[in-house]
């Protein structure tokens, strides 16, 4: 039990007020077919950025525009993950404003489920939870020029051309960018005072998740690695660190495809050093990253997942009971004979 | 009054580096900052007295300015600031915000017992999610940067160049315009063009007309016609024997 290794930053039980305890999981995420991060809508470019190059020497001297996979692309997909297995398992609750299940994006959360507890939620019935889970844009290593490719895009008709019955062209002609299969983003996602079962709800949902960005039935698919996992009293160094430090250790020359073990071993050699960081105290070693991994999957297993979701739902439950009679007298008091509260 | 205990005063200019915030007066949610400058505040802010960084127990009920002012009195005495012009004013929106990870807002409140959420899903009121009397959002009017007062600093001593003033440590620039003596006028109908404490007047006087600013701690007097002994400093004249907390001393 490697997770053991992290008691120092684990939370034992669920806690409304932070205390200082960081984990942050280093995440390499591949894509493996054709991709499209955008954020102005269909025909145009994906979302990229001009960053220094790299840290070191000529590296910081060069402009390059990266590809960037914006924090929400990142999370949306994996608390939608982590959503339908609750909602698998009975484990969402209904919102006490209409009685409907527990639903994003329909403003009615239902402020109880794990989901709820560990991702946030606004403006629900007045009150919102933040997210304990923090992200950070993720950064191609390559520029975008070398790993961003045009498709042309035509819906034919039944006939099987670009003609209908009458003759009529179709006008159904698109040209769209596209993020090619192979490309690399690393990311770095730091998660604030979680317990052990949430960690493991998190690196599940962060290891199954699959598919990510637009017209994800079709494209989108993404492999997702983690590299390391380190606890500390403070946040690790960025995305955009981490891939400009990356590129400097990888050397020259650098094309597309990259070569992913070497890419591995370069951010492994970058993150090593981060364990000399201010305020670090843990980084798990290969083996028992290997064996934090096996712990997710087996807690994630057909055989374990019920229990394991049931028994990470179980742990907010004093904060959706109504709390024994404090000192007061049954009835419905309108506020009067209430306890002083004494403001410190 | 026959002695004057202060040979000289300083005219000082106090300019503005930063918004200044004193909860003069509270409407509803708003909180207004007068236009003027209380010579308490003034006399702590320039360390010629000091408060504990932390007040408990009975102590958290009752202001010390007597205690503090009177040991200092016979030798430093200074005026409110009063505006050099007009003053202009600028407003602020504040919340309060929880660091917790679940708050809500509620009436006039931030709660953050989540514990507590399942009762008030039924509709009850748990004490959590009551309304509190301190605030948690509002309006605060603050006295804008940029603008001068000044005031009269009875006494011989050395003046700070900045000095920090208000609820939100201000900094407030200080500049001393001039020096003069302090000369006694006889008694006779005078009026005063200073702003001026109404709880340091002297017992003697008799006021004729003025115009109150009421704030806390003390009532400020301006346009003050009275009779009876003056000081003259510069251009400037005064009530004679301005004291702290003058109107108590009657008994010393």
């Amino acid at each position: 039990m490697s997770i053991s290794k992290l008691s120092s930053v684990l939370a034992t039980s669920y806690e409304n007020f932070p205390k200082g305890r960081f984990i942050t999981l280093v995440v390499l995420r591949t894509t493996h077919s054709e991709t499209i991060f955008r954020t102005e809508g269909s025909g145009e470019p994906m979302c990229s950025e001009f960053v220094q190059a790299g840290l070191e020497g000529e590296n910081q001297k060069t402009i390059i525009q990266r590809l960037v996979m914006t924090k929400r692309k990142q999370v949306a997909p994996e608390r939608r993950y982590g959503r339908e297995h609750l909602r698998a398992h009975e484990l969402l609750y209904t919102n006490p404003k209409d009685g409907s299940l527990c639903s994003l994006n329909t403003n009615a959360p239902c402020e109880m489920c794990v989901d709820c507890f560990l991702y946030g939620f606004a403006a629900g019935g007045g009150g919102a939870q933040k997210s304990r889970i923090w992200t950070e844009d993720a950064f191609s290593i390559l520029p975008a020029s070398d790993v961003v490719g045009d498709r042309t895009i035509n819906a034919i008709y039944e006939t099987g051309t670009m003609r209908d019955e009458k003759g009529n062209a179709s006008t159904a002609l698109n040209t769209s960018e596209y993020i090619k299969p192979g490309v690399h983003f690393l990311d770095v996602v730091t998660l604030k005072d979680v317990t052990a079962d949430e960690l493991r709800y998190i690196i599940g949902n962060i290891l199954f998740t699959s598919r990510y960005g637009a017209v994800s039935s079709r494209v989108g698919r993404m492999e997702n690695e983690i590299l390391g996992v380190f606890g500390s009293i403070t946040e690790l160094p960025s995305s955009l660190e981490l891939v400009q430090a990356t590129y400097d250790a990888l050397g020259k020359p650098l094309e597309h495809p990259l070569n992913i073990k070497q890419l591995i071993t370069a951010s492994k050699q970058v993150i090593a050093n981060w364990k000399n960081k201010r305020g670090v105290s843990v980084q798990l070693s290969e083996e028992e990253l290997a064996n934090l991994l096996t712990d997710v999957e087996t807690n994630w297993s057909p055989d374990e997942r019920d229990n394991f979701l049931k028994r990470l739902t179980q742990s907010y439950e004093s904060f959706r009971q109504v709390a024994p009679e404090k000192n007061k007298g049954k009835g419905k008091s309108k506020g009067k004979n209430t306890p002083v509260e004494v403001e410190i | 009054m026959s002695t004057i205990p202060f040979q000289q005063a300083k005219l000082v200019e106090l300019y503005c580096l930063e918004p200044v915030f004193f909860a003069s007066r509270e409407l509803s949610d708003t909180y207004y900052t007068e236009g003027v400058i209380g010579n308490y505040a003034l006399t702590y802010a320039l360390g010629r007295v000091n408060s504990p960084y932390r007040l408990q127990g009975q102590a958290t009920g009752r202001p010390t300015y007597k205690e503090d002012l009177q040991p200092i009195a016979h030798d430093f005495y200074i005026l409110p600031a009063s505006p050099v012009g007009r003053v202009t004013f600028r407003f602020e929106r504040f919340n309060a915000l929880s660091d917790s990870y679940w708050y809500a807002m509620t009436n006039n409140r931030v709660a953050t017992a989540r514990e507590d959420l399942p009762l008030q899903r039924q509709g009850k009121k748990p004490s959590s999610f009551r309304p509190s009397n301190f605030p948690q959002t509002g309006r605060l009017r603050m006295i804008e940067r940029r603008n001068k007062f000044q005031t009269l600093v009875f006494g011989n001593y050395q003046l700070p160049n900045y000095i920090r003033l208000g609820k939100f440590m201000s900094k407030v620039k200080l500049n001393v315009l001039n020096e003069f003596p302090v000369t006694l006028l006889p008694e006779g109908e005078y009026q005063s063009q200073h702003y001026l404490n109404a709880a340091d007047l002297p017992q003697q006087i008799e006021a004729l007309a003025f115009d109150l600013i009421s704030i806390p701690p003390a009532p400020i007097i301006k346009n003050l016609r009275f009779r009876g002994a003056a000081w003259q400093v510069g251009e400037m004249i005064v009530p004679a024997g301005l004291h702290f907390c003058g109107r108590e001393s009657s008994n010393e």
